[in-house]
């Protein structure tokens, strides 16, 4: 191989030239905002072109190599057709995103600022690919990380700032790991280049340290599992452009930092006779990196289907791409010497996701820098307003679901084939279940996008978006590139498979036979994408109908959570460590001080007297009784306290280990009666759905004594005619109508925010004993509706006097204080109040129910029975995908006049619901069982 | 040594320039303070012209030797240049040159200037002395004159918590002296010769008590002024009371001094054979890894800035000890040009906290919410050196860290390589946040000393203008304390980036180690 390593400059200079250029970023943008944008676009650009230059030069010699004369030594640079792939990709995402940033930050401040870490991170990041050994690796994968610290702050909100703090301890912890891992290579026998390297007996343990700390340090940049956690942080915050370099492109360097420990570091020599122990240890680790792959991704997906935050969300799948991304590179160890379908699938797919990745944070950061919001759920219908954009993004959600012809169907075949391939090579069931976890993820993307896609772009409108209109020119042309690569990579595989894979693998002595006969439009991998779109339409369907994108997971079960823990703890320790030295020390100089005291007065007579006192029998004695008399109380003491501590401590883990049983029964409960009825498990909707009738009644009964108050006006006042009195009571009406309609959506919004955080049960009960205390505030409606009537009759305007008076009466209220207190109080019912309540309320619903009744089914045929509750049916399943998601029902949805008869018709969805959903769960183990047998 | 001797009258030069110029500071005072500060740059500079014009020189194998005085029969007071004290010795006066630049603008309203600037020039004679120092005796003598006219300096500002401080160093520094002389002595019974220009004059068919006694006494001789754990107790209280430019010397020069004197005396009076036969190091490796790891935890509990400082040179200096104790080549490499790289990182630090603290006058790292926005370049003095100090590529303390890492592999004991990394986490963890608080956190008090400058209009101030000094700011400080600062944090780039330039600590200590542990 060493035959073949052409000697060349290009790779320093196109990692030197961009560094070099933002020298005069300032200058010129001091001068010309757009001088300077195009001065970075065209910096970025030639350094695409330099590593285009690259391909005729490896397609000659396979490897280009120089050195730089700096820090220690010299800086080795050397270009393989893997590092050219990564230079390639790099530069031309690179390139695009400068362009984009053109427009899009024109609205953020330190645009110089920008700009200048911009190029100083592409040339970092050029570095890493290109580096030829160790340190030059470390050199540029640190720089990449501190620099990148500038996109994490750019905006310099608070959360940011928080973000950035959390990103630069991460980094800085990851780097310490990765120099750790160096130095343990070089201890183990490496020269230092990226090379096999022989490694001598007896140092297994010293090598699986190495490579961990490697493999974590180069994962902290990679987003891999368990150290992802600063990726979800950083991204929301970052600048668009910024993000889309930081995912698609900069996560890359820890992954092709991944790759080079796995496919070249810890590998055996590259020679023509292998056997199965060389590759051993390779395999050993290969295995190991495929399931942290798999874990990332599967956790990423999940994390990313329960985001509201459309950029967070895309950082989390990026953590799951990492996924894909690792499970190839792991699968591709694990196969050693027939590592050609994992390595050729983990880069593919590191090519792929650099292009949709980037692309779809564009996107939405096309659809923030028009509408500024980045919550999925608060948008909707934006195709018609921004159509290229959507194009683009669609493409883009095509390429990352891997939908045929789209470039992610390529790579994630061919991580599919190295996954198959790894099962079948020693017939290891796990690699079975990864499979599968792998076929999941994918529908759980999938899932994602469909969410993406559908929230954002499709369905209905939730916000008059006014002038919002597409993109700007440069950002679209940015994206639009982005787009056509996919295509390109998506059509014509061979053009990577043949122009890169195949001649890399050759020059580190890998057969790649196998990728000639590599196939794309089989059965096999259709059918293997059609199951995974199936598994996320019912992810979909079902998570969309049962809120199960809105689940928050308890504090602790994020890692970040007990990193924090472990971060304070070790802080305080250390900051124990510090107070117990200072104690010391002063422990130490009071001793030293005493004693220059006790030698000082030594000599006077008083210290005589007490030498002679302090050597008497009699007065040991003395003080020994005493002593021990306060030993025994000192004893006795603490024997009290620790007998009535021990008291609270058993009392305080009773009531936790009572609470704790009480919460399992409850979520038991509810499991058992979701799986039985199909009842949606919100316990909450039911809550809001009794406040909600509790509150129409206090509503209803406001405006009635409002009326009646009037009444009782009018008919005191002889003078006024009939039209006049029928207009003073319409006014008073709808003044009490209004007034009663606020305090009622205040109460419920109340609820609604109460169903959050506490359990239903105390909700409602707080919601029973504070009921009557409510009607205190009818007198202060029917006052002010009395007063404000004139004037309204008269023609006035009362707007101003009505929202004082209601301002005034909302601050009296305060019901969210009330609840608290109620909740805080854990309040109960009185049981005769409540059995009154529902008897009431039973009067009120049993003439109506039967006008519910009529709704119904009755007298339908059985076709036009079936066909009215698919249309139904899938008016939920629309309405549940498109509609905004408040927690409580939006009135106008709702016939003011007869709740309860919508309630009525509710209970037979219900009804009906339950068995849509033991179909889906049907379908969904149908599915399951499709898929095993297809596994197997 | 292998290379030639030569007669020069460059050391001698070297070393009494300062004194000289020391007795020039009250008659320029008498003509202006501006003739001081010329004279007392001047001849920093001269120094420092004469030191690094050897250096091709002793690259190229050179020792430049000059006898100056005859004491006793067989004892010469006798200068001598070698790789190891060129290495020093170039560190000294580079630093020196800053702290005199920076002393101009730091002192001008201090009082006893001309003590201040009087004692300044004696201390880099004798330092000087100690780098060139060819026998025991010129060490101990320059050594102890070096330890001991120095504690004028400490207590300049003449405080109780300086005089306290003062105290505290005299005491520690005659107990660490007075242990100094039985060593030399003994060595002179033991070896019949005390000079230092070979590898090694003790050997190891010597009688072991004296030689274990000659040992103890010079690691604990020189361990008080490298501050290894139990004996550092001078190096929290003493940093904090001398003035910022005495403290940047504190700890780049004088603690490194005991640093560079254990190093010569270790390679040149033991020598590798002697020392591997003795098996005594391991134990002085053990102690300096304790006080890495100690002295970082203890220095994340403190909140005055300058204490913090003189911690993390606690642990630092550690790192050189550790560095030596390992007896490899790369270790040993790597401990040396820590010592130059040390030097310029935690000047600079000491610079940045001298201006931080005449500018605002808060001591605490706590109140220094937002200093940043008012002194961008001191800050980002600030912020390189702590980079450095982390270990950051392509920065000065990457290369000493890189060093030691091979260093410690080298000689398989990997375990240290925790003690390395865990040092420079705790190093992160005690210095990152003090960048973090000056850039990141708001600091409401100064809006109102804003104010008082004339605000200009109620318009909303947009939340990014902190980063651009307006003539609301409070202005950086003079050139003459920035200078120096940023000039530190320069070299700290460059003995990082350029690192491989012959004629930089990395060669010198590369001939070090090529000759003194082949």
């Amino acid at each position: 191989m060493e035959a073949h390593v052409a000697y060349s400059p290009l790779p320093a200079l196109l990692v030197l030239f961009p560094i070099a250029a933002t020298i005069l970023i300032y200058p010129l943008g001091r001068r010309s905002e757009a001088l300077r944008d195009w001065f970075a676009t065209a910096v970025a650009g030639l350094t695409f072109a330099g590593a285009v230059w690259l391909i005729p030069i490896i397609a000659h010699s396979h490897r280009v190599a120089c050195t730089v004369p700096l820090l220690i030594g010299h800086l080795t640079f050397l270009v393989d057709p893997f590092g050219m792939l990564f230079g390639l990709f790099t530069s031309f995402v690179w390139l695009l995103s400068t362009l984009y940033a053109g427009d899009y930050i024109r609205h953020e401040h330190k645009r110089n600022r920008y700009h200048t870490y911009s190029l100083a991170l592409l040339g970092s990041n050029l570095g890493v690919v290109f580096a030829g050994d160790l340190i030059t690796l470390y050199l540029f994968f640190e720089a990449l990380g501190l620099l990148a610290y500038w996109v994490v702050v750019h905006a310099e909100t608070s959360e940011a700032k928080a973000a950035s703090i959390k990103y630069m301890w991460m980094t800085v912890i990851g780097g310490f790991l990765l120099v750790g891992g160096i130095f343990l290579t070089y201890g183990l026998g490496s020269s230092g280049l990226v090379a096999p390297f022989e490694i001598g007996e007896g140092a297994e343990s010293l090598r699986w340290i190495a490579v961990s700390l490697l493999v974590l340090g180069f994962g902290v940049k990679a987003g891999m599992l368990p150290v992802h956690t600063w990726l979800p942080d950083a991204h929301p915050v970052a600048p668009t452009p910024g993000s889309a370099l930081l995912s698609g492109v900069m996560i890359k360097a820890g992954a092709y930092g991944i790759f080079r420990v796995v496919c070249a570091l810890f590998r055996p020599p590259i020679a023509e006779h292998y056997t199965e122990e060389m590759w051993h240890f390779t395999s050993e680790l290969g295995y190991a990196v495929l399931w942290v792959g798999i874990a990332t991704m599967f956790v990423g997906v999940v994390m990313a289907l329960l985001q509201e935050n459309a950029k967070r969300m895309l950082a989390y799948h990026s953590v799951s791409q990492m996924g894909f991304i690792l499970t190839g590179l792991g699968a591709a160890g694990y196969l050693g010497p027939h590592a050609a379908m994992g390595v050729a699938g983990g880069l593919y797919h590191i090519l792929n996701h650099a292009l949709f990745k980037a692309c779809l944070f564009l996107g939405v950061g096309a659809v923030f820098f028009r509408t500024g919001e980045l919550n999925m759920y608060k948008l909707g219908g934006l195709w018609r307003k921004m159509p290229m954009t959507f194009l683009f993004t669609l493409i883009a959600a095509l390429g990352i679901t891997g939908v045929p012809l789209f470039n992610g169907f390529v790579s994630k075949c061919l991580i599919h084939h190295a996954l198959v391939e790894a099962a079948e090579l020693h017939e290891l069931q796990a690699l079975r279940v990864a499979e599968i976890v792998y076929i999941i993820t994918c529908g759980g993307t999938a899932c994602s996008f469909m969410k993406l896609i559908g929230f954002v772009f499709l369905g209905k409108a939730k916000q008059s978006y006014g002038k919002v209109k597409d993109a700007p020119p440069r950002m679209l042309v940015a994206m639009g590139g982005l787009a056509a690569a996919m295509a390109v990579f998506g059509m014509a595989p061979q053009l990577v498979l043949q122009g890169v894979m195949v001649p890399g693998l050759h020059a580190w002595g890998l057969h790649s036979a196998i990728l000639d006969e590599f196939r794309l439009i089989t059965a096999e991998n259709l059918e293997s994408v059609a199951i995974a779109f199936a598994i996320g339409a019912t992810i979909f369907v079902v998570g969309v109908r049962f809120g199960l994108f809105h689940t928050h997971f308890p504090a602790w079960f994020s890692i970040d959570y007990w990193y924090e823990r472990g971060a304070y703890g070790g802080l305080a320790a250390c900051l124990e460590v510090g107070r117990l030295y200072q104690w010391w020390t002063r422990a130490v100089s009071a001793v030293l001080r005493a004693g220059r005291l006790w030698s000082a007065s030594l000599a006077t007579g008083r210290r005589r007297e007490r030498l002679v006192w302090w050597f008497s029998l009699g007065h040991w004695y003395e003080s020994g009784a005493t002593a021990l008399m306060a030993l025994a109380r000192a004893i006795g003491a603490a024997y009290q306290r620790w007998l009535a501590g021990g008291s609270v401590r058993l009392r305080a883990l009773r009531g936790s280990y009572t609470t704790a049983v009480r919460r399992t029964r409850r979520r038991w409960r509810r499991i058992r009666v979701t799986l039985v009825t199909g009842a949606p498990a919100l316990s909450r909707r039911g809550v809001i759905d009794r406040a909600y009738v509790a509150f129409d009644q206090e509503r209803q009964a406001t405006v009635r004594e409002a009326v009646n108050a009037a009444l009782q006006v009018t008919r005191g006042d002889s003078h006024s005619d009939d039209e006049n009195r029928q207009a003073y009571l319409d006014a008073v009406r709808q003044i009490a109508d209004y007034m009663a309609m606020r305090l009622f959506k205040e109460r419920l919004a109340v609820i609604g925010d109460a169903v959050q955080q506490h359990p239903s049960e105390r909700i409602e009960a707080a919601v029973e004993v504070g009921l009557p205390a409510l009607a205190r505030y009818r007198k202060p409606v029917v006052a002010s509706a009395l007063e404000l009537a004139v004037p309204r009759q008269q023609g006035h305007t009362i707007v101003t006097r009505l929202s004082h008076a209601m301002n005034e009466l909302l601050r009296q209220e305060r019901y969210d204080m009330q609840l608290h207190e109620l909740l805080a109080a854990n309040a109960t019912p009185d049981a005769g109040l409540v059995a009154a309540r529902a008897r009431r309320g039973m009067r009120n619903v049993v003439p109506r129910l039967e006008r519910a009744r009529d709704l119904g089914t009755e007298r339908l045929t059985a076709l036009e029975r079936w066909g009215k509750w698919f249309v139904d049916v899938l008016r939920v399943i629309i309405e549940a995908a498109t509609e905004e998601r408040v927690p409580w029902m939006i009135e106008e949805r709702v016939s003011r006049e007869s709740i309860v008869a919508t309630r009525g018709v509710m209970l037979r969805y219900g009804r009906d619901i339950s068995l849509n959903v033991a179909v889906i769960i049907a379908v969904f183990l149908a599915l399951l069982l499709a898929i095993l047998a297809t596994l197997r | 040594m292998n290379g030639q001797i030569a007669a020069s009258l460059l050391p001698p030069a070297a070393v009494f320039l300062p004194l000289l110029g020391a007795l020039a500071v009250v008659p320029l005072s008498r003509i202006s303070t501006r003739g001081r500060a010329a004279g007392v740059i001047g001849v920093t500079v001269a120094t420092a012209g004469v030191v690094l014009t050897m250096i091709p020189g002793v690259l190229g194998g050179t020792v430049y030797s000059a006898f100056v005085l005859k004491m006793a029969p067989n004892i010469w007071m006798r200068f001598a240049v070698d790789p190891l004290g060129m290495l020093f010795a170039s560190t000294v006066a580079v630093l020196w040159l800053l702290a005199a630049v920076y002393s101009q603008g730091y002192m001008a309203d201090e009082h006893k200037q001309n003590r201040y600037y009087i004692f300044f020039m004696l201390s880099l004679g004798w330092t000087l002395g100690v780098a060139f120092a060819a026998n025991l005796f010129t060490l101990l003598v320059f050594y102890e004159l070096f330890s001991i006219l120095t504690y004028p300096l400490v207590i300049q500002e003449e405080t109780p918590e300086a005089l306290a401080a003062g105290t505290k160093y005299i005491i520690y520094i005659l107990i660490g002296g007075s242990l100094l002389l039985p060593g030399v002595v003994l060595t002179y019974w033991l070896a019949g010769t005390q000079t230092l220009m070979q590898a090694g004059i003790l050997t190891i068919d010597m009688t072991r008590v004296g030689l274990l006694a000659v040992f103890w006494c010079f690691m604990a001789g020189f361990g008080v002024k490298a501050a290894i754990m139990p004996l550092h107790g001078w190096v929290p209280d003493a940093h904090p009371a001398a003035p910022a430019p005495f403290s940047a010397l504190l700890s780049g020069v004088m603690v490194a001094a005991g640093s560079f004197c254990m190093a010569r005396v270790l390679l040149n009076v033991f020598g590798l054979e002697l020392l591997k036969a003795l098996g005594m190091l391991d134990y002085v490796g053990y102690l300096a890894a304790i006080t890495v790891l100690l002295a970082a935890v203890l220095a994340i509990s403190q909140d005055n800035l300058k204490r913090r400082l003189a911690y993390s040179t606690i642990s630092q200096m550690a790192y050189v000890v550790l560095g030596l104790s390992l007896l490899g080549r790369l270790a040993s490499e790597g401990a040396l040009i820590h010592i130059a790289n040390h030097a310029f990182m935690k000047g600079t630090l000491f610079l940045c906290a001298g201006i931080i603290i005449k500018k605002t006058g808060r001591h605490n790292i706590s109140e220094m919410a937002g200093v940043a926005h008012r002194m961008p370049l001191t800050a980002a003095a600030l912020t390189v050196a702590v980079l450095s100090m982390i270990g950051t590529p392509p920065l000065s303390g990457f290369v000493s860290k890189w060093y030691l890492g091979l260093g410690i592999l080298q000689v398989q004991r990997p375990l240290y390589l925790v003690v390395l990394l865990g040092g420079a986490l705790l190093a992160a963890v005690y210095l990152l946040p003090i960048v973090y608080t000056l850039y990141l956190k708001k600091a409401p008090q100064y809006e109102e000393d804003e104010n008082e400058e004339g605000h200009s209009g109620g318009q909303p101030e947009p939340a990014h203008a902190g980063a651009n000094p307006g003539p609301r700011r409070i202005p950086e400080a003079p050139w003459s304390m920035l200078g120096p600062t940023i000039a530190g944090a320069a070299l700290t780039v460059a003995l990082g980036v350029l690192a491989w330039v012959p004629g930089l600590p990395l060669s010198l200590a590369k001939l070090v180690a090529e000759t003194l542990l082949k």
